[in-house]
């Protein structure tokens, strides 16, 4: 990539020339008292505003973990977020990677890249550059690959499920005074709402005496719920379990049932994932009927995180704090860690600290600890359980994260 | 000779490649020259069909997925290495490329490009269904080489070169042979061309089931770079776009067009990407598109051939003085016809031929032979139904009722390449000739019915462009010939097939008077070599010293049947070309 040996100035050179003075300029300005951190996350395209939330809470656990003196194993060296956008499709997500590995050679660890399909790209490509790889993506399939340098954060998708059941079990028979016995599932057909319903349908249902009794799969995005909500009021089911991933989808889902007299909490809805309770909800949906529908996540702005869902509003006006934002942030934390265990700014350094720290109870995901097991999953990582309330979702479980405590919509 | 030298610029071009690619230490510059060939190929395969046949196809993307997922599960699954499985994607994508041009190829048009477009769709779901949503290919760290899993990303760069100068040489070799001239000529009329004896459905049905089974074998090397497969990143309509733009961009319906597109738009794409989409996200898909939209307005053919024009246009201002030399047809000079007795051998007879379109009787009830060796004239008003004759004698119309036997065999209602296989030849009313292509390989097309091998369909036709005179024009494109010379070469691609009987529709039309008596002398001198020649005609005067006899049609049914002067003194024909008026003026 030299531009001397051409003789006529063509674009490709001018901008090869402009990107190598670009490394070059980039080589000088790097001192020994900054350690660089990336986070590979889409940035443009259709899942822009997910990872514009995982930018804001990186940049505010940087700014943070800096005021607080940097990292002090490094003599106090600053961290310094290096962002590159995944794009909107997998091969994007993969270049980029390729782009991050090959152009910052610098970085001690990642954070990405919020699809699961991406991050299975993207740790394909870090792995092979042993570069240390947190992420909130909670597919099953990224660690049991035997990769050793990708770190789960969140419980699995199987696992959450298994974690959540019994709890909104227990939460409906304390809320009812009787046990739900039926259910209904409605999902799309996209990569992680099949999974968790494929946990449930294969033994989670049964293990906890619930009765499956309508079990619908749809394409995203639907344009007409109305034949799915039939099935659902002529099977009249104690509980309906509604993963969607578009957010149009749980709009036209609720709407129908409220039409059909089934909403607001006459058949209680629990979905799976983000997609309910992102803020985005309310421009289209009326807190109305959003009221008391309960979702699952991997994390959320909980009991402890006060100091944080402040400043979030305050700073990038997002009204709540969603797992990518807290998650994000315990990332970047937990990559700071790492570099004062291995006490030097290297990958690998910090690849072999993340596979053996121990840090004690999880501060910023729920539950558990912060230690990885040999696949590089968090040691006793627990979800979250979500309840609109007023027009805001709130953590109503774990009961020692709780911000508010969960009511059970009545019949 | 000239096969070998055109392999040369694809050879040197994947060399240069090769060693700019072996130069290069940045993995991530790599990956980028590895998709280069990745999606050059794909657009390849696009092109193979879509390029050549002009049926455009939205659903490409459902052979290369079809690729990827088999490549990826053939691995988790069977453990087969991927050395394997993009053959067996292949032979996938070709059985896929069968099954689902067998019914798509009853579209035309736009109707075919949408119907095209559900194939990837309707498949995406059902992955999707099946449980594939993402599929990761195994990591083999014992036998990495085994599993196409290098440490080196040269090796990939170096793979997809090898896959595309093999798509290279294999585009470039259909494109010279009978293959590519039934693609190209399917284009241009796929009704002209099933009468110059191309069975268009069966080669259309070659093209795609060879398309897709190089599209599926992209799909698998594909998956095996990407080493993560989604029914989104294979199936999805990103994909089967990133064929028509690299094609499109490029320039369709040649070889070199979606090599252009891959090795501008894919490092383009990804520059921006990384260099604009930091600082402003988003942009990138703006810049792109605007360079897309504005090459579409600047070269609407795509960069290959707007660069080709224009190279073209300068030598021909650098060589302008050295053409103008004549070019005078070498034919013997017009003399009145000697009359040919009729009554040789009868080459082609129609029994009580009928025709109708609802209630409107185009043709009824027309019996006439055509004798070997003479030439017969078919005139008559406007919509007497001498062209609806003719589509019924070459089998374009199935006629309701009667019989057409050639040889005395009865072909009526048999497809148009099988008519002319058994020795019938025709030109058109409106010209459809290859512009781009030299009048020889125009003229190839129609050799193609008889000629067993391309070098004797080359020698066919170079013998029929001798024989209308157009010898010392042969290597120029059609595209800057007079309207004579366009003539004599639709003449000649019909001669190139050597047929035994001759229809030709209005050849003489929008000729000036001394053109139409060249093209006249040529058709008597066809006819002295023992071609049986029908003509329709409107303009009298050049049809009188040309044909033998004439056989007039009015209201789709004959009036009479004879001589030239006879015929022209009928008041009967006088009649129906200028109305009763005229007819008693006639008889004076």
């Amino acid at each position: 990539m030299t531009a001397k040996s051409k003789i006529t100035i063509s674009r490709r050179t001018l901008l090869a020339g402009a990107s190598g003075t670009l490394i070059a300029s980039r080589a000088w300005a790097q001192q020994p008292a900054e350690v660089k951190v990336g986070l590979l996350v889409p940035i443009s395209g259709l899942y822009a505003r997910p990872g514009t939330v995982m930018r804001e809470g990186a940049e505010m656990a940087i700014d943070h973990i800096n005021a607080q003196g940097g990292v002090k194993a490094l003599g106090g060296a600053k961290l310094k977020l290096v962002v590159l956008d995944s794009g909107d499709t997998t091969e994007k997500a993969k270049n980029a990677a390729q782009r991050m590995v090959a152009q910052e050679t610098d970085l001690v660890a990642a954070s990405g890249a919020y699809l699961s399909s991406f991050t299975l790209a993207v740790t394909e490509v870090t792995e092979r550059a042993n570069l240390p790889m947190l992420t909130l993506s909670y597919s099953d399939l990224i660690t049991e690959r035997g990769f050793k340098y990708v770190f789960q954060t969140a419980a699995t998708a199987g696992s959450q499920a298994k974690q959540a059941l019994p709890q909104l079990i227990k939460l409906a028979e304390t809320a009812s005074g009787k046990r739900p016995k039926t259910v209904a599932i409605l999902t799309d057909n996209t990569g992680a709402s099949i999974a968790s319903a494929k946990a449930m349908r294969e033994g989670l249902l049964a293990e906890n005496q619930l009765q499956l009794i309508v079990d619908e799969t749809f394409t995203p995005p639907l344009a007409d719920a109305t034949s799915l909500v039939q099935k659902i009021r002529s099977a009249k089911p104690d509980l309906l379990f509604f993963l969607p991933t578009v957010i149009s989808d749980a709009k036209l889902l609720l709407e129908k049932m409220n039409e059909f007299g089934l909403g607001q909490g006459k058949v209680p809805t629990i979905s799976f994932g983000i997609a309910i309770a992102e803020p985005d909800m309310l421009q289209t949906v009326s807190p109305e009927l959003l009221q008391g529908v309960l979702t699952c996540v991997a994390s959320w702005g909980a009991k402890g995180h006060e100091a944080l869902i402040a400043e979030l509003k305050t700073r990038y006006k997002e009204p709540w704090m969603t797992q990518n934002a807290i998650s994000t942030y315990g990332d970047m934390w937990v990559i700071k860690d790492a570099l004062e265990k291995a006490g030097k700014a290297d990958r690998v350094a910090v690849g072999e600290a993340l596979r053996t720290m121990d840090g004690g109870p999880s501060k910023y995901y729920p539950l558990g600890e912060i230690k990885f097991d040999e696949k590089g999953r968090r040691v006793g990582a627990g979800m979250t359980i979500v309840q609109w309330q007023t027009g805001v979702p709130v953590t109503v479980f774990p009961p020692e994260l709780a911000l508010a405590k969960p009511f059970w919509p009545k019949s | 000779m000239l096969r070998m030298r055109s392999f040369l610029p694809p050879l040197l071009f994947t060399l240069a490649y090769a060693v700019v690619s072996l130069g290069v230490t940045n993995s991530y510059y790599q990956l980028i020259l590895t998709l280069v060939p990745v999606w050059a190929v794909f657009g390849l395969s696009w092109n193979l069909l879509s390029g050549y046949t002009g049926l455009i196809s939205f659903g490409h993307a459902a052979f290369f997925g079809i690729g990827a997922y088999a490549t990826a599960l053939g691995q988790i699954y069977f453990d087969i290495s991927p050395w394997l499985l993009i053959p067996i994607a292949a032979v996938l994508g070709g059985i896929a490329g069968l099954l689902i041009g067998f019914p798509t190829f009853r579209l035309q048009g736009h109707y075919f490009a949408l119907a095209m477009l559900a194939y990837p769709l309707a498949i995406l779901y059902v992955f999707e269904w099946l449980g594939f949503q993402e599929v990761t290919l195994p990591i083999k760290r014992d036998a990495p080489i085994a599993y196409m899993q290098f440490a080196d990303p040269h090796l990939y760069t170096l793979l997809g070169l090898a896959l595309m100068l093999s798509t290279i040489v294999l585009t470039q070799i259909i494109e010279r042979s009978r293959f590519g001239m039934a693609l190209l000529a399917i284009k241009q009329n796929e009704a002209a061309a099933e009468a110059a004896g191309i069975n268009t459905l069966a080669w259309k049905l070659r093209a795609i089931t060879l398309s897709g089974a190089i599209a599926a074998a992209i799909g698998g090397f594909y998956a095996q770079v990407l080493l993560v497969v989604t029914p989104a990143s294979v199936f999805g309509m990103l994909v089967s776009a990133q064929a028509l733009t690299v094609a499109m961009f490029g320039g369709v319906g040649t070889v070199w067009g979606p090599v252009i597109g891959s090795v501008i738009l894919i490092p383009l794409a990804e520059i921006l990407h990384a260099e604009a989409g930091a600082r402003i996200p988003g942009i990138q898909g703006v810049i792109f598109g605007i360079a897309i939209v504005c090459v579409i307005l600047l070269a609407p053919e795509g960069l290959f051939w707007k660069l080709r024009d224009l190279l073209r246009k300068r030598n021909a201002k650098a060589t302008a003085s050295d053409t103008v030399a004549t070019v005078a047809a070498n034919v013997t000079t017009l003399r009145p016809a000697s009359p040919r007795p009729a009554t040789g051998e009868v080459v082609l007879e129609v029994r009580n031929l009928s025709r109708s379109f609802g209630g409107l009787k185009a043709v009824q009830d027309v019996s006439f032979k055509l004798h070997k060796n003479e030439i017969l004239g078919i005139i008559g008003p406007n919509g007497a139904g001498k062209t609806t004759l003719f589509n019924l004698l070459n089998g374009f119309l199935k006629p309701s009722q009667g019989e057409v036997l050639i040889g005395g065999r009865d072909m009526s209602g048999q497809r148009p390449h099988v008519i002319c296989e058994a020795g019938i030849g025709r030109t058109f009313q409106v010209m459809r000739p290859f512009l781009r292509m030299s009048i020889l390989d125009n003229v190839v097309v129609g050799a193609y019915v008889r000629a067993r091998t391309d070098d004797q369909a080359r020698q066919f036709a170079a013998d029929a462009v001798a024989r209308v005179g157009l010898s010392a024009v042969a290597n120029r494109v059609a595209g800057e010939l007079s309207t004579k010379e366009l003539r004599l070469m639709e003449l000649a691609r019909a001669i190139a097939g050597q047929p035994r009987i001759l229809l030709l529709d209005e050849t003489l039309a929008g000729l000036g008077h001394g053109e139409a008596d060249e093209v006249v002398a040529v058709i008597q001198q066809l006819a002295r070599d023992g071609m049986t020649i029908a003509i329709i005609e409107h303009t009298m005067q050049a049809m009188v010293r040309l044909v033998d006899r004439f056989l007039v049609l009015d209201h789709g049914a004959v009036i009479t049947e004879g001589l030239p002067e006879v015929v022209t003194r009928d008041s009967r024909v006088v009649e129906a070309y200028l109305g009763k008026k005229w007819a008693g003026h006639a008889a004076n």
